[in-house]
């Protein structure tokens, strides 16, 4: 899943403006914002997915279990059958899909979420293990990072989740674990600059304690790049929820999932093509979001390619 | 240079006996092998059987040995369904699998530097766009639902293209494009920006002044700087596109690696799944030390280390 | 940088896809009755017959074998391709019943346990050894001793003598009811010269048998190829070439037919045969699988002292559940209701009526039972292990709590399900299926009703299990139709299982050939079948 952001990481590994305040730079990144069209769509779009997640009793017209064989198959409202009692049209079971796929939101984000939590909690600690105590324990630990990194990491993925079984607990933490190499890598790379930066020698020497300087100085500092990468990352991970969904992997199958969604339109493309359509558009549409979303913090955390985008 | 491979080659090593172990350990984590690899609807009594023949019931520590010993020399017992030592059969599978990634990797190279070349040599116009869009789809789109719905069109519809197999060159087109697409939506992404960033150097506005011809010079920096990344992504890709080809080569039937794994799931053949699991992780690995001495022909500094 | 472009390209390629996918023409959405029985393939005129083999089939299987030899076959599409090379003594015809094939006839001792084949003395294997009782004799030795998937098919004989070059003698340890039908599923003839030089491994590499068609070559998970045997014994037959071609992904299979790249796709299901229902060149066939789902009620465990041990209340639950309202909304109507446990198309199936849907006649009795309110009652269904069946254990659930009775269902993950249905501790109403391949219903009911004996069964009545045990050892085939018919009628006076029905299952045929004929269980054999080019 590290593989969409993995060649851009070194934008990642960037530079902040330590001497703003946090306000200050809220602000900024606002106005930056505003002028970046791309990143007000991405987070346009994660904002209705968060919404969509949160409030899915709220706005589904209907319960995503409920079936009504007789209204099965119904075609979207637009098509010349449909009808705006089922927006998106009904699917086999006669299920209506709109309501599924508001559901389907919370699958995705909480596999998103959490995953990326658990990826990131892991791989700050061995990152900066790794970049605290340097030299050899740290080449060596980021050698063996980088190799893992290379990994054909989907078929690991899919041969543990094939012996633990269906559940959102097991995804989320195969997620969780095979992830947090990257989160590392990124944690141990800040930890170094901030360390070779010299501020933290000069703090301590001006008598700061390790709590104060971690919190003053090390996590506003990880903070950035790190938010990148949970994007992304977070992005990824929702894509591959739904491809361990596609092969009968992921969350059991009477969960309304996009990937089950998916796995079980599929049978249907040539004669009701909108329940395949539907879960795929909103994995689509979800993750166009968040890599706007991310190229978006990316530039706003990087300087360097800013200065290239004018 | 030769102790920095060295190294590299230890850690390749080093990794691989932690991917044994893995393997070796991931299919009892949930306790009992036996049942795990038996079919759902075995008696307890022939789970007995299986576990007595697997050797299941000897002690932790003897059975790794055991596990252990064969895989270094590629024995990773009998695969379940075919009941023939696992391996070869893998083995077997590569060239498939090899040829079907390559074709991806050349259609995302060949489509994707010129396309991100082009984007970045005039940023706001109609090929840029078309470039920024390929660089968000191909991150977007789930290849495996891409696949049906290129099989319904090209194949179905279009009959441009055979819609599932290997038989002629014509077959390798739609699943390469499927799996290509993502790697191909980097290297646009890749190119694009890099083309753009060289545009900003101080050197090429002296370029400029000199009187070259910009195009010329654009493309001549971009492709050097490009050249590494590129070289790292198709390292790094070339791991994501066995993973891929497990959708890819399952919905196209195409007879690889991917496709093995997908079915040696279903039938729970998990010496299978081992052997398949340490066997790409070798040919990865081993791809991962041809781009470090490629890097090093490339990129003179990395002999001394200097690049993480 | 236009970022407005941007967006309005990406919504244009978007709306793309969707269009793409929707305006596709879609097929006429199933004309009612599709697949109304057309269990014959496309206009059995048979075509003129060509000179010599011509033409190739393409046949398209779900999975990959994982042998060619059949002793070693895992399973039916396996097993069925190998068949292609090879003959077994004894043949089911199109009827199901068992008939000559490389024996000429046989004859059956008084106490059932001795058989007398006489051989055919025209065959010779694709490699040119003649077929004689020392094939048989080691095709036997070699599958019973070893450690094959299916030797205990082989294992059912005690021994198998040469009496002269033609004749054999095989003797069972007791009479063994279904010892023929093992034989033509399972015994195929192999060379004993050919095999004892290339060995287990050479063998399973190329396979050499005397069926109507030989081996080519096998690319693992690309493709079988078969070539035609023209000095086959029943005569040439008339393909000259078949390619079997595994496609996991069904929506690829019905992708492959429709643009004709292959001639044959099984396993297809409602959705996709319906699918291709109106397409010119392809037909839809449909046959029952020979599985019955049920609803299993229990009387060994969990469900002592329930309401269910009455069989008024067992009959009322029967009577209490449309089964034709569930398979046309679940199935799209392609599943047939069972009318008990023996399926259609195994010997002695009675062809009784089903139970019906009769929600009045159900309350009498359960008001008859002492239960004028209803109860409530534990029922779990496995989750993911067959298609819909989810679905159809929430709608039992509902029309249950029409009469009353208030269904508590759990579906469970099907690994777990089944080792709590081994242990016989699902609550007392639980859901499954049971297949037979061997062309009766005797497995699936001693399998199902064999009481504590037995891992899946959680029922038990002394009735039934006295007439299995007559069944068991009944050998002659119109004896033991009979006593299958007996039962039939046993089991629904006093039904042990809520009857659900036979799933259906589709292929779908090119019109281009001709004599197609596939049986239940997936079996079929291609020697009659020809293309037309």
């Amino acid at each position: 899943m590290a593989f969409e952001s993995r060649p851009f990481e070194h934008d990642v590994d960037t530079l902040l403006d330590i001497e703003k305040t946090p306000l200050q730079r809220l602000a900024y990144y606002g106005r930056f914002l505003w002028r970046d069209r791309g990143g007000m769509i991405g987070m346009f779009i994660f904002l209705t997915v968060v919404v969509a997640a949160l409030f899915s009793p709220q706005l589904s017209p209907y319960d995503p279990l409920d079936q009504r064989l007789r209204d099965s198959k119904l075609p979207p409202a637009w098509a010349a059958d449909g009808t705006w009692d089922h927006p998106l049209g009904t699917d086999n079971l006669g299920r209506d899909i709109l309501s599924r796929i508001i559901y389907g939101s919370r699958v995705s984000l909480t596999v998103g979420f959490f995953g990326v939590l658990i990826a990131a909690t892991l791989g700050m600690l061995i990152g900066s293990i790794a970049g605290y105590i340097g030299g050899r324990v740290d080449s060596a630990i980021m050698s063996i990072i980088n190799l893992i990194l290379s990994l054909p990491y989907l078929l690991f993925v899919v041969f543990i989740a094939a012996i633990l079984g269906r559940s959102l607990l097991n995804v989320i933490l195969i997620f969780g674990i095979t992830d947090s190499p990257i989160f590392a890598r990124v944690t141990r790379g800040e930890v170094l600059r901030i360390r070779r930066s010299g501020y933290v020698e000069s703090a301590i020497s001006a008598g700061a304690r390790w709590p104060h300087i971690i919190v003053d100085h090390i996590i506003p500092n990880l903070i950035g790049p790190l938010i990148t990468l949970a994007t992304f990352e977070m992005s990824a991970m929702i894509f591959y929820e739904a491809g361990l969904g596609f092969l009968g992997l992921s969350v059991p199958p009477s969960v309304p999932s996009w990937g089950n969604m998916l796995a079980n339109g599929r049978k249907y493309l040539t004669n009701a093509p909108w329940i395949a359509a539907a879960p795929g558009l909103a994995i689509m549409y979800t993750s166009l979001g968040m890599n706007l979303l991310g190229d978006w913090l990316r530039d706003v955390l990087d300087p360097r390619l800013r200065r290239a985008r004018r | 240079m030769h102790r920095y491979f060295l190294s590299r080659v230890l850690q390749s090593v080093l990794l691989l006996l932690g991917v044994v172990v893995l393997v070796f350990f991931m299919v009892r984590i949930t306790g009992d092998p036996a049942s795990l690899m038996m079919p759902r609807n075995a008696t307890p009594e022939q789970i007995e059987a299986f576990r007595e023949a697997m050797g299941f019931n000897r002690p932790l520590i003897v059975q790794f040995w055991d596990f252990f010993t064969h895989a270094l020399v590629g024995d990773f017992g009998n695969s379940l369904h075919f009941k023939s030592p696992a391996l070869p059969l893998v083995i077997e599978r590569l060239p498939a699998t090899l040829e079907l990634a390559t074709a991806a990797m050349l259609m995302a190279i060949l489509i994707g530097v010129p396309l991100g070349l082009l984007g970045g040599f005039s940023p706001g116009s109609v090929l840029d766009s078309l470039a920024r869009l390929v660089g968000l789809l191909g991150q977007s789109i789930p290849n495996f639902w891409l696949a049906l719905i290129m099989i319904l069109v090209f194949a179905v519809r279009l009959g441009w293209f055979p819609s599932f197999g290997r038989d002629e060159w014509k077959s390798v087109v739609l699943p390469a494009f499927a799996l290509g697409l993502a790697t191909m939506g980097q290297i646009v992404r890749l190119t694009r920006s890099s083309t753009l960033e060289i545009r900003s150097e101080d050197f090429i506005r002296t370029a400029h002044s000199k009187g070259l011809l910009p195009r010329t010079i654009y493309t001549k920096h971009v492709l050097r700087n490009v050249a590494i990344p590129l070289v790292s992504i198709i390292g790094v890709q070339f791991g994501y596109m066995l993973g891929g080809s497990i959708y890819i080569e399952f919905i196209f039937a195409w007879p690889g690696i991917g496709q093995l794994l997908e079915q040696a799931i279903g039938w729970r053949d998990f010496p299978m799944v081992q052997a398949i699991a340490v066997f790409t992780s070798v040919a990865v690995l081993a791809l991962n030390l041809l781009t470090d001495a490629a890097y090093m022909i490339i990129d003179p500094r990395i002999r001394y280390g200097i690049r993480e | 940088m236009k970022r407005t472009t941007l967006l309005l390209s990406l919504l244009l390629a978007a709306s793309l896809l969707v269009l793409v996918a929707c305006a596709a023409p879609a097929a006429p959405a199933a004309p009612a009755a599709p697949a109304e029985a057309p269990t014959e393939a496309p206009a059995a005129t048979e075509a003129p017959a060509p000179a010599g083999p011509s033409g190739t089939l393409v046949r398209a299987i779900s999975t990959f074998p994982n042998s060619l030899d059949v002793p070693q076959t895992a399973e039916r599409q396996a097993s069925t391709t190998a068949w292609q090379m090879f003959d077994s003594l004894v043949w089911f015809d199109d009827d199901g019943t068992i008939v000559p094939s490389l024996a000429e006839s046989w004859e059956v001792s008084e106490d059932g346990t001795e058989y007398i084949f006489h051989l055919r003395k025209d065959v010779k294997f694709h490699n040119g050894e003649p077929f004689n009782a020392d094939s048989v004799v080691f095709s036997w030795q070699r599958a019973a001793q070893g450690n094959f998937e299916y030797s205990t098919h082989w294992q059912r004989a005690d021994s198998v003598e040469k009496i002269d070059d033609y004749t054999v003698r095989i003797t069972t340890p007791e009479p063994d009811a279904l010892f023929l039908s093992i034989m033509a599923d399972n015994w195929a003839m192999i060379p004993p010269g050919y095999f004892n030089e290339v060995g287990q491994e050479g063998f399973e590499a190329h396979p050499v048998g005397t069926g109507a068609f030989k081996f080519v070559e096998w690319v693992k998970g690309d493709h079988i190829t078969m070539e035609a045997n023209p000095d086959y014994w029943r005569g040439a037959p008339k393909l000259e070439k078949v390619i079997f071609r595994p496609i996991p992904e069904s929506a690829t299979r019905v992708a492959a037919v429709q643009t004709g790249e292959v001639d044959i796709a099984t396993r297809l299901s409602a959705e996709e045969a319906a699918t291709l229902e109106g397409l010119e060149h392809v037909q839809v066939i449909s046959y029952p699988l020979t599985r019955i789902f049920y609803v299993a009620f229990n009387n060994l465990t969990t469900g002592v002292g329930q309401p269910t041990e009455d069989k008024r209340v067992r009959i009322a639950m029967n009577l209490a559940v449309d089964m034709d309202a569930i398979i046309d909304a679940i199935f799209d109507g392609h599943a047939k209701a069972a009318n008990g446990m023996v399926a259609s198309g195994e010997l002695g199936y009675d062809g009784a009526p089903p139970f019906g849907y009769d929600p009045e006649r159900a309350k009498e009795l359960l008001a008859e039972a002492g239960y004028p309110d209803g109860f409530d009652m534990g029922m779990a269904c496995p989750a993911g292990a067959y298609t819909h069946f989810e679905e159809v254990c929430e709608a039992i659930a509902g029309y249950l709590g029409d009469v009353g009775i208030n269904i508590d269902l759990q579906i469970m993950e099907s690994g777990q399900y089944w080792d709590l249905e081994a242990q016989k501790q699902l609550p007392p109403l639980f859901g499954d299926s049971w297949s037979s391949a061997v062309g009766e219903a005797y497995p699936r009911l001693i399998g199902s009703l064999g009481g504590m004996d037995f891992t899946y069964s959680a029922w038990y009545d002394e009735n039934i299990a006295a007439m299995l045990e007559k069944i068991k050892v009944t050998v002659d085939q119109q004896k033991r139709a009979e006593l299958y018919r007996e039962l039939q009628a046993y089991m629904r006076e006093d039904p042990p299982f809520i009857y659900l029905y036979e799933p259906v299952t589709f292929e779908a045929v090119n019109t281009r050939v001709k004599g197609y004929r596939p049986r239940s269980a997936e079996t079929y054999f291609l020697f009659n079948v020809s293309v037309e080019e």
